[in-house]
């Protein structure tokens, strides 16, 4: 018989050593799941970790994976700050590349710097319109967010889907159901061999933090995330903040669906957002909502995507068994969180029988 | 007749982090006796009475009831030991009857035997001379009545230890009386009464012994007959008060704020102001008395511009601010503050910095994208000299001040603004005498700048104190407004009970 | 937050731990040693089998029973024949990922990479770009570059010999067939099969129904019953599963698999299937690389390469089916017989092929009509 009980007494000690015992104990228990499949844990974890970092090219694809992952974190941070919980940056993706993708499909004789800037501009609006609805939903009837992003994830889903086998199908595509790839115009370039969306990637991320610290509208956002009651009574327009942060957090969403669309898929396709969307609301807590902690914490994570693909075919792992190393890894550091603020006590059960 | 003791603590400690909770603390309670227990906030009151009733562990020191040395690891351990904790907040299901809350959480069988139970209530109810009919729901109880299901839910677990965590507070002087009555009779059936609280004259109207705790150490355990209230405070303060409360005379000015045929309605389109009418004068503090819920919280807002209301008006310099958010009071340079009731949940944002806090209203007034900290940070500076407000650093969450300091935050940003009508909501509520006594001291400096203050009260004995006149509210209306020079506690506690009395 | 970063450098810490304790294994010894430009440009070399890492990307996973598994025994008896090293990824889809897969190969060191769906092949195309010295392989599409080959079977000639069996065990003249995405391989695949069965039934018809899926067990089945529910009595699919052979077997009716020998799926159902044999295919493309002599090409085998095959009928199929079937065969192998010769009719009656025409390679790589006798749209 266990009961749970608030810790008191957490220092950051104890907490770091809660964390490391943690990983000790996720790295233990997939080492056996790893044993028992017949591999050699430690040669396994070695081929994880160099698998993502163990080349240039391979640490460019992990940043590759990164870099939506840290863009899609600082999006829904913002609305995480205000306690408006986006889980639909799945659908805000979508949405944006959705939006990036009528203009580089349609608009493609246009010079590359202007098409690029409409198309980032486009996303910013697709993704920014998207988040816009459950914020609208949530301050006009008081709604509650969390199911209405989330299904409006699902809308997003079906909707790219349908383009994908209907209006939008590429009629060179001999039947199948493809959007048509965009022309070289419409595709981000490269810098130091990886596409730009770096480069946009930590605009946005210095941006948000000083924004997020010493503006206004960032203070603003605190307060209601704090406090509605006290945002109402200092004068700030609640429901005017709430309609703000949604717009940007989703809106830089969108851009991550612009970049993937642009230059990763170089199509508009229903799987682009890849559950980044999800992924990061793991990161974005894991990062204590702080914008420079999300870097890391994401590029940790990616790490741990590019690496458990490596070990796929490298020791030919079933694609089943790496996403269950990755989910028991996962489940540790997060479950450790929950150490850090609860412990569990033996419940005395002398005299409780009777009750 | 020899005493039995029911409770027994000894040398109890319990830290938190790295602040001392409770030190060594001794305490014990006889079998049918009413025990106080006193202390400003902070002094470890409600730690030791969550370590009597199993919330917290003690980290050292024992306890023994009835005799027998008990360590209780939950809430549950200590209701099987007899005891029952009321706490302030009642943990009542409303749209249950009282019986239904009466039994819940209860063991039992799967099947409930509804007379056999309706009768046990009875017989204790009767026993207690506590007035209910068990089949009433919550929701249409008052608040008085809500106390009496609680504490019949402590005696029908069969607990005759009760721990009563501020009954009074949200009391008229009337349902203080009966409660009183109850207690009474429970300690003559034999149960051992702990009454936390902070009013002086109840500890001395009601207890036998009182127990008097300072920063998380036991000052005294003194007989009530053989004390006083000064000497109490004394005990409770660790030094010697002046408890009287200063009203300076100061020469009453024009209306400042008229308010006419305020009408407000709830969710539920339940009448909560009910035709409120009255002018606030400048250089006066205009008192508001009444039982927690007759109105005030909305009168407040309404003023602030925070509750819709449905008809009326309110006057100020002229213009009718009705219907105006908040924001356009501010924007307007209307210098109307107002202290809300619940201060970190409205008035401060408690993760934040001082600084943080004081920019809540002024950002507003900057001007461009960003924050201005730096002139905000020497304000802040100033105001922590000037009010001797407790802090290490403008820097520093708010949250983790103490309650005193807190208030002195929200007042100082307040009247650093130096506003024309002062609006405070339960300035005291939850400070110890020092503190409240520092926050009347800072109100009267403004009624002399000829402020008109409006300050809503629960202690009659301080708004009688205070104020220059008391309006009484009641369900919404206004039963009556009165010089606080004319009037008693009496009349006024008829008047809280909807009885409209001429003065 | 100081709390997070201490978890971070703990867990940059453990990983960096794991990453230098360890001897270099395999996988990074092939990553110490990418396919440099310099090293492949000697051309003519040959390459041991030993060095020689061969990549499959497959769309579903191995164990589909169907469609992957057919292309994955054409890996292990490439394995076993020839000894080189082989790595393959499952489940990769029709997005970027295979780039990302395309070079997680290169990177181990493939030499020659073999991708098996449609919707890979523009993502395989690209990368033949950016990996001149790797020689690709695409399955089931149309395109080619300088080292990337598309290579498939003529399935639509043991399609056609299963049609003949559907057509003669045919009760209600009405057969399902369960297809995945209306482009020319499949539409190819319909046809043939209706061509089949109206050369020994001309009254049957086959409903077509689109999933628009290749891998989904659960959606093809449903589909399948949705056809059976109309009334049809056997089943036939282009998917890469074997969903649709279980509703056959589960309402008991008869039916016709894909890919590779159903017959342990749908004992009491399944009477046989066009199936695929890619093991001398890759055998003989990946000695090519080994030698050096590799040339992108177009490749299409049909029957008589072995590529494609009707696998043995059960004692599900009708008297006298297999004679029917070993006449056709005949004919096909010795080349009297084209399953797209005149006269062909269309869905709306209008001559499509004429008498003593047969349509070309291109045609049929193209042919997005259907035959007379089938009912369903191309969407």
């Amino acid at each position: 018989m266990l009961r749970m009980v608030k810790r008191t007494d957490m220092t950051s000690n104890k907490a770091s050593l809660i964390r490391v015992l943690s990983i000790l104990f996720a790295l233990i228990t997939a080492g056996l799941f790893i044993a028992i499949m017949g591999h050699n844990p430690i040669k396994v974890y070695s081929a994880m970790f160099m698998g993502a970092f163990g080349s240039t090219f391979r640490i460019k694809d992990t940043l590759i994976i990164a870099i939506p992952l840290i863009l899609t974190s600082v999006g829904i941070m913002i609305a995480f700050k205000m306690k408006f919980w986006n889980i639909g940056g799945e659908g805000q993706i979508l949405m944006g590349a959705f939006f990036a993708s009528f203009i580089a499909l349609n608009f493609d004789t246009l010079p590359k710097p202007l098409l690029l800037l409409m198309m980032f501009i486009a996303g910013f609006i697709g993704g920014g319109l998207w988040a816009l609805l459950p914020a609208f939903l949530k301050v006009k009837f008081d709604t509650n967010e969390t199911i209405i992003t989330l299904m409006l994830n699902y809308i997003a889903i079906k909707w790219i889907t349908y383009l994908q086998y209907g209006p939008w199908k590429d009629p060179k595509s001999m039947g199948f159901p493809k959007i048509a790839n965009f022309s070289d115009a419409a595709i981000l370039p490269k810098v130091f061999g990886i596409h730009m969306g770096w480069i946009i990637t930590l605009v946005i991320v210095v941006i948000v933090s000083v924004m997020m610290k010493y503006s206004k509208k960032g203070y603003e956002i605190s307060v209601v995330g704090e406090s509605m009651d006290t945002a109402k009574y200092s004068g700030i327009n609640v429901n005017r903040v709430i309609l703000g942060a949604l717009f940007v957090s989703g809106g830089i969403c969108g851009i991550v669906g612009m970049i993937e669309a642009s230059a990763v898929n170089q199509t508009l396709s229903a799987s682009l957002s890849a559950g980044y969307g999800f992924t990061a609301i793991i990161t974005t807590w894991l990062s204590a909502l702080n914008a420079a902690v999300i870097i890391p914490v994401s590029i940790l994570f990616a790490a741990m995507i590019k690496g458990g693909s490596f070990i796929q075919t490298a020791f030919q792992i079933p694609q089943a068994a790496a996403n269950i190393l990755q989910s028991i890894i996962l489940f540790f550091v997060i479950g450790s969180e929950f150490f850090v603020q609860y412990k569990l006590v033996l419940k005395s059960s002398k005299k409780e029988g009777s009750v | 007749m020899q005493e039995e003791v029911f409770v027994q603590m000894n040398d109890i400690c319990k830290t938190f982090g790295s602040v001392r909770a409770n030190y060594n603390i001794n305490f014990s309670v006889n079998k049918g006796e009413i025990h106080a227990l006193l202390g400003e906030n902070g002094a470890g009151k409600s730690t030791l009475m969550n370590m009597l009733s199993g919330i917290y562990k003690p980290d050292s020191g024992s306890i023994f009831i009835h005799g027998k040395e008990v360590k209780f690891n939950s809430p549950k351990d200590a209701i099987n030991q007899k005891i029952g904790m009321i706490h302030q907040h009642y943990k009542l299901v409303e749209v249950q009857s009282a019986k239904a809350n009466i039994i819940l959480g209860q063991a039992g069988s799967l099947f409930v035997n509804e007379k056999k139970i309706s009768s046990e209530i009875k017989a204790i109810s009767t026993n207690y001379g506590i007035p209910i009919d068990p089949d009433k729901k919550v929701y249409n109880m008052s608040i008085g009545e809500k106390q009496s299901v609680e504490i019949l839910k402590v005696l029908y677990q069969g607990a005759d230890i009760l721990i009563m965590d501020e009954p009074t507070a949200v009391l008229t002087p009337q349902e203080t009386e009966k409660l009183f009555k109850i207690i009474r009779n429970m300690a003559k059936e034999g149960c051992a009464v702990i009454i936390i609280t902070h009013k002086l004259h109840e500890v001395m109207a009601i207890s036998d012994r009182v127990t008097v705790l300072h920063k998380g150490t036991t000052v005294a355990t003194v007989k009530t007959k053989a004390s006083s209230p000064k000497e109490l405070t004394d005990l409770m303060v660790g030094k010697s008060v002046n408890l009287s409360i200063q009203r300076p005379q100061v020469k009453r000015g024009n209306a400042a704020l008229k308010v006419a045929d305020l009408m407000a309605y709830d969710q539920d389109k339940v009448k909560v102001l009910d035709g409120v009418s009255f002018d606030l004068f400048e250089g006066e503090i205009l008192g508001v008395a009444g039982v927690v819920g007759s109105g005030q919280k909305e009168l407040c807002e309404a003023i602030a511009g925070l509750y819709t209301v449905e008809s009326g008006s309110i006057i100020y310099n002229d213009e009718n601010i009705l219907g105006l958010s908040p924001r356009a009071i501010i924007k307007r340079g209307i210098t109307m503050s107002f202290i809300p009731e619940d201060r970190l949940g409205m008035g401060l944002v408690a993760s934040m910095d001082m600084v943080d806090n004081y920019l809540l209203k002024a950002h507003h007034n900057q001007k461009g994208v960003f924050l201005k900290r730096k002139p905000i940070m020497t304000k802040c500076e100033h105001m922590i000299d000037q009010l001797e407000i407790k802090t290490p650093g403008v820097h520093h969450p708010i949250k983790q001040l103490s309650g005193g300091n807190i208030q002195k935050v929200l007042i100082g940003r307040e009247i650093e603004t130096n506003p024309h009508v002062l609006i405070t909501a339960y300035a005291v509520r939850g400070l110890d005498i020092g503190a409240s006594h520092t926050i009347y001291d800072l109100i009267n400096d403004q009624k002399q700048k000829g402020v008109a203050i409006l300050f809503i009260g629960e202690d009659l004995d301080v708004l009688l104190e205070l104020c220059d006149r008391i309006m009484v509210l009641c369900d919404g209306r206004i039963t009556g407004i009165v010089k606080s020079d004319t009037v008693t506690k009496e009349d006024l506690g008829l008047m809280m009970a909807g009885e409209a009395i001429s003065c | 937050m100081k709390k997070i970063l201490s978890l971070l450098v703990v867990l940059t810490l453990i990983f960096a731990m794991t990453g230098c304790s360890s001897k270099p294994d395999e996988p990074e010894k092939a990553a110490d040693k990418p396919a440099e430009p310099s090293q492949a440009e000697a051309e003519a070399t040959q390459t041991a089998p030993e060095d020689m890492t061969v990549g499959f990307i497959y769309v579903g996973p191995i164990g589909d029973g169907g469609y992957t598994y057919a292309h994955d025994q054409g890996r292990l008896y490439l394995e076993e024949k020839l000894g080189v090293k082989t790595i393959y990824k499952e489940s990769v889809p029709e997005t970027q990922e295979v780039e990302q897969e395309i070079r997680n190969m290169v990177d181990q060191g493939a030499k020659a990479i073999f991708t098996t769906s449609f919707g890979h092949m523009d993502y395989t195309e690209k990368m033949s770009k950016e990996f001149p010295d790797v020689a690709f392989f695409h399955c089931s599409g149309y395109k080619t570059t300088e080292n990337m080959s598309n290579y498939f079977g003529r399935m639509y000639e043991a399609r056609y010999l299963s049609g003949i069996v559907a057509g003669m065990k045919t009760q209600s003249n009405e057969i399902g067939y369960v297809a995945a995405f209306p482009i020319p391989e499949v539409i190819r695949g319909i046809n043939a099969f209706t061509l089949g069965v109206q050369s020994v039934n001309p009254d049957a018809v086959v409903k077509v129904v689109w999933t628009s899926t290749w891998y989904d067990p659960a959606k093809e089945k449903e589909a399948a019953i949705s056809l059976l529910d109309q009334g049809v009595d056997i089943i036939a699919q282009h998917q890469d599963t074997t969903g649709p052979q279980q509703a056959a077997e589960e309402r008991g009716a008869f039916s016709i698999g894909y890919n590779t020998d159903m017959s342990t799926m749908a004992p009491k159902a399944y009477m046989t299937a066009p199936v695929w044999n890619w093991g001398p295919y890759y055998v003989a493309q990946v000695q090519n690389v080994l030698d050096g002599t590799f040339k992108s090409e177009a490749y299409w085998g049909g029957m008589k390469d072995d590529v494609v095959k009707l696998a043995p009928l059960t004692e599900n199929a009708p008297a006298g089916a297999a004679e029917a079937v070993d006449a056709a065969t005949a004919k096909i192998l010795d080349g009297s017989l084209a399953v797209f010769a005149g006269p062909i009719l269309n869905q709306a009656g209008e001559v499509a092929v004429e008498e003593g025409k047969t349509l070309t390679d291109e045609e049929m790589l193209n042919m997005m009509w259907f035959v007379k006798g089938v009912e369903g749209k191309i969407e």
